[in-house]
């Protein structure tokens, strides 16, 4: 598959009569976004607000950060089997707002968590701080049930992004960026010397509030299966996930995904990137077993030499990504996984609740119980009394000037699984 | 089916539909009635630290077990006993236990009830 | 005002003797000498060696306690505001006399201290996890880059500053977990680790797993009956006396003693040499850790076939795990020639 994704670079977001983007500042008619989002009844209300990077704002509870696109040439559109059609993306020609994003925050549940920063020492746990965003505050109608609530929320953030990313279209991009993957036949051909790499992509599964979506279907319901690895541009995978703010993958995350930035960024040049094996994080014990024999009945059939694994999540997931290692080390694939730590306050807990000696290659996103003093700003955007329930628990919580000591849990993206941030641990 | 659970609401769906252990306690007691019971030969049908919501940030726990009783299980107990470490690195948090507000309560009772049902449900189907 | 250090040295790097005069007694000089003037140029300034505490690393290790408390009381009596250990390279008595005065100088006396080493120095499992020890080469020619590592930390530790990451600082990961931020971002760490491996070059982990050590349990026993038992313990029960003078904690040997006249142990004939528990329950009946009474009836009985005639015994009490290994191996071997198929092994 052959993608170019055209990035416009966009440095201000603006509210405004007409939803346009020039000379890169996205303007946005929040009347017009809002009516389209209140379509969904099971929204009250929609609000709006900008953050800009630098600014003395605290942005909570944090449900998905959403990166606008639209695809302008070659199959399908964004968000396939959820806002467009199903039709397989990933080739032909895509435009990004780059710099900015959307921000859905929503109560679904009294325990979320999910804290951006947009400066102070906070802003230095989460990529979002250095963007632009559009946050939208999303109030759900009386009366409806959390799951209703989470759809709802999701799927407003979606359809902003697909707003947002339209107005791209017929723009020119600020920079080109081309991605140019190779079929197995052609790989091998082309490439015949280079060792054969995959990437094993563990997507949350366990339910509501922990669900990912690959063309519309849910993951726990799917058998692991080959994506190209420029169909997740696209947005061929979707975040259904709120929980464990540090760990989650935003569907920023997805469309960004690192892992196959850096992997197409080498391939051809010291790799063959072969393919993207997704599989899923089942809470049945036997689902897991099936799962990681069929990724590395995968990765062989692939006749891989290495693969990268990156999870989403602890503690079960941990259980996944030791089995997902140790099967495909055992048949001969040499692997490195990528994962966060729960070391407890002081550092000397088990970072993993599973291990292995055959996960000999480990690169750490950091200890997710890191103790953060995260000081007053001077707006709190969202639902700011969710500050109450996040602070809790520690001592000296929330001060009465509006600072918090939290654990770095709290702060979306902190420690992220697909290696997105420089923040390590030894 | 033996479904260990301290969650009315798994017991109100499910007390019916499978063997039901209800355990009057908070979440490190539902796990240790799992170890228990994989001690004494029962298969773990379901990960006890299911969900990203830590154990110590939730009071309820569901777990799946095999009905009958074996030969111990290495694997089941590797899982439960590593589950159960997991707990006790992890300290209470103030409001997420038997202490949280009654939404928050509902809303934990859910996300526990949500996750276990999507695991389960499908097998009972079966008639396992 | 620059902060007061205090060096502790061996003769070797003191420029006394080598081997020969391994039995130097604890002397105290003035400021500086030998690789401490090397730790002065890294302090640029900031801090200075008002004093070096220099022992003979044989002398050390044979008069431990004498030792370390001469040794501790030349150091608190220059009231240093830091004190640096080493660094002992591969020599494994100097490494494990660096842990030990770095260890006493933080517990004891409560003062910051780092230590420095090869990694592979007996010293370094010993005591990583109890002080900050520099990873040094294996030899004196990694001077040079540990000089300034340990002075950079000694600095860190004197000023109060947070102490970052192992990779960060340079001290052996001590079972901490620390955050820090690495130049790259983790994906693409990933992706040049993997390169590493798969071409067979090397690479570090960033978390290293926690350290296994499975065996595979052997075939289980279908006729007790005719089986002869083993007894085995590191419980440290021993012959009344302790003839062999097994080490109430590190134990340095096992023994083998001979129970074949024993019907039941008692406070006549058996007490126990392990230090890390009460022992008095264990030295009114020794049986209650070693279960010879059981065994002899069951014996009697025809439950088992018989009775190993020697048992053998160690204190596992802050042994090593090294020492451990060796003991279980050559106990292993004999049992396994003797035919042996089954044994109780009894900890506490």
């Amino acid at each position: 598959m052959r993608l170019e994704l055209g990035e416009i670079h966009i440095s201000d977001i603006k509210l405004g009569d007409c939803s346009k983007v020039e000379n890169g500042t996205l303007y946005v008619n929040v009347e017009e976004l809002r009516a389209l989002l209140l379509e969904d009844e099971d929204l009250a209300s929609v609000d709006f607000e900008v953050v800009h990077p630098g600014e003395s704002v605290r942005v909570l509870p944090v449900k998905d950060v959403i990166e606008p696109r639209v695809k302008v040439e070659g199959n399908g559109g964004v968000f396939p089997g959820v806002i467009s059609k199903v039709g397989t993306v990933g080739s032909g020609k895509t435009h990004v707002l780059k710099g900015c994003a959307v921000v859905t925050t929503g109560k679904v549940v009294g325990f979320q968590e999910g804290i951006i920063d947009m400066s102070g020492p906070g802003a230095d746990y989460t990529p979002f701080s250095k963007l632009h965003n559009l946050v939208m505050i999303c109030e759900p109608k009386e009366g409806i049930k959390q799951h209703q609530h989470e759809h709802a929320i999701r799927m407003a953030g979606l359809k902003a992004a697909t707003y947002l990313g339209e107005l791209a279209r017929t723009l020119t991009p600020d920079e080109t960026k081309v991605y140019e993957t190779s079929g197995v036949m052609s790989g091998k051909e082309k490439y015949p010397d280079l060792p054969r790499v995959g990437y094993v992509l563990m997507l949350q599964s366990q339910g509501l509030l922990h669900d990912t979506y690959v063309y519309g279907v849910d993951m726990k319901r799917s058998m692991p299966t080959i994506l190209n690895p420029t169909e997740t541009m696209d947005g061929a995978i979707l975040s259904g996930n709120c929980v464990s703010a540090c760990d989650k993958n935003t569907t920023y995350h997805h469309l960004n995904n690192p892992v196959i930035a850096d992997l197409l960024e080498q391939h051809g040049k010291t790799l063959n990137f072969v393919g993207v094996i997704i599989t899923n994080e089942n809470v049945y014990l036997m689902d897991k077993e099936r799962s990681s024999d069929w990724s590395t009945k995968l990765a062989q059939f692939l006749e891989l030499d290495g693969a990268l694994v990156s999870q989403e999540g602890f503690g079960n997931p941990d259980t996944d990504l030791i089995m997902n290692c140790k099967k495909l080390e055992a048949a001969g694939i040499k692997t490195v996984i990528i994962t966060d730590e729960y070391a407890g306050r002081d550092g000397a807990s088990q970072s993993l609740a599973d291990a292995d000696p055959a996960a000999d290659a480990v690169v750490t996103g950091g200890n997710a119980n890191m103790v953060i003093h995260l000081p007053k700003m001077d707006k709190v955007i969202g639902h700011p009394e969710a500050a109450n329930i996040i602070a809790g628990g520690f001592d000296g919580a929330l001060e009465p000037d509006g600072s918090i000591t939290a654990e770095l849990q709290v702060i979306t993206g902190a420690t992220n699984e697909m290696g997105f941030n420089k923040l390590s641990a030894r | 089916m033996l479904l260990v659970t301290n969650n009315e609401k798994v017991r109100d769906q499910y007390g019916s539909l499978c063997t039901l252990q209800f355990v009057d306690g908070g979440h490190v007691d539902v796990l240790t009635h799992v170890r228990d019971l994989v001690h004494s030969g029962h298969k773990l049908l379901t990960h006890p630290l299911a969900g990203s919501v830590k154990p110590n940030e939730t009071p309820f726990r569901s777990v799946a077990l095999t009905e009958e009783a074996g030969p111990l299980d290495l694997e089941s107990l590797d899982l439960i006993e590593a589950a159960l470490g997991v707990c006790r690195q992890f300290k209470p948090r103030f409001h997420r236990g038997d202490d949280a507000p009654a939404d928050m309560r509902e809303d934990f009772a859910e996300i526990d009830f949500r996750l276990i049902h999507g695991a389960i449900a499908p097998h009972l189907q079966k008639g396992e | 005002m620059s902060f007061r250090v205090v060096h502790y040295i061996n003769q070797f790097f003191a420029q006394i003797g080598g081997e020969e005069k391994a039995d130097y007694a604890p002397e105290y000089r003035e400021g500086a000498v030998g690789p401490g003037l090397a730790l002065n140029t890294a302090f640029k300034g900031e801090a200075e060696i008002v004093g070096t505490v220099i022992c003979g690393d044989s002398y050390f290790n044979e008069n431990l306690d004498a030792a370390k408390a001469t040794v501790l009381k030349m150091i608190s009596d220059a009231k240093p505001d830091v004190v640096i250990c080493g660094p002992a390279f591969n020599a494994g008595r100097y490494g494990v006399a660096c842990g030990t005065v770095a260890a006493a100088v933080k517990d004891e006396l409560g003062l910051p201290v780092v230590t420095g080493m090869y990694e592979e120095n007996p010293g370094a499992d010993m005591f990583k996890n109890k002080v900050y020890i520099i990873a040094t080469k294996n030899n004196a020619a990694g001077m040079r880059q540990a000089a300034p590592k340990m002075a950079a930390l000694a600095l860190k530790l004197a000023k109060g500053e947070k102490v970052g990451a192992s990779a960060e600082e340079g001290y052996m990961p001590n079972g901490l977990r620390v955050n820090f931020f690495e130049a790259e971002r983790g994906s693409t760490r990933a992706v040049k680790m993997l390169l590493n491996k798969l071409a067979g070059k090397p690479y570090t982990t960033e978390f290293p797993m926690p350290s296994f050590d499975r065996v595979a349990p052997g075939p289980a026993i279908t006729d007790l009956a005719h089986t002869t038992i083993a007894l085995v313990t590191s419980g440290g029960i021993v012959p009344k006396g302790n003839p062999d003078h097994i080490e109430s904690s590190s134990a340095s040997k096992f023994g083998r003693y001979d129970i074949s006249s024993f019907e039941d142990l008692t406070a006549a004939d058996h007490e126990t040499a392990h230090g890390g528990y009460d022992p008095v329950y264990a030295n009114e009946d020794a049986d209650r850790v070693l279960p010879v009474d059981v065994l002899r009836k069951m014996e009697k009985e025809g439950k088992i076939g018989g009775i190993y005639p020697y048992f053998f015994t160690t204190v596992g009490n802050g042994t090593a795990v090294a020492s451990a290994k060796k003991y279980g191996e050559a106990i292993g071997k004999e049992l396994r020639d003797a035919g042996i198929k089954a044994a109780i092994l009894t900890s506490t």
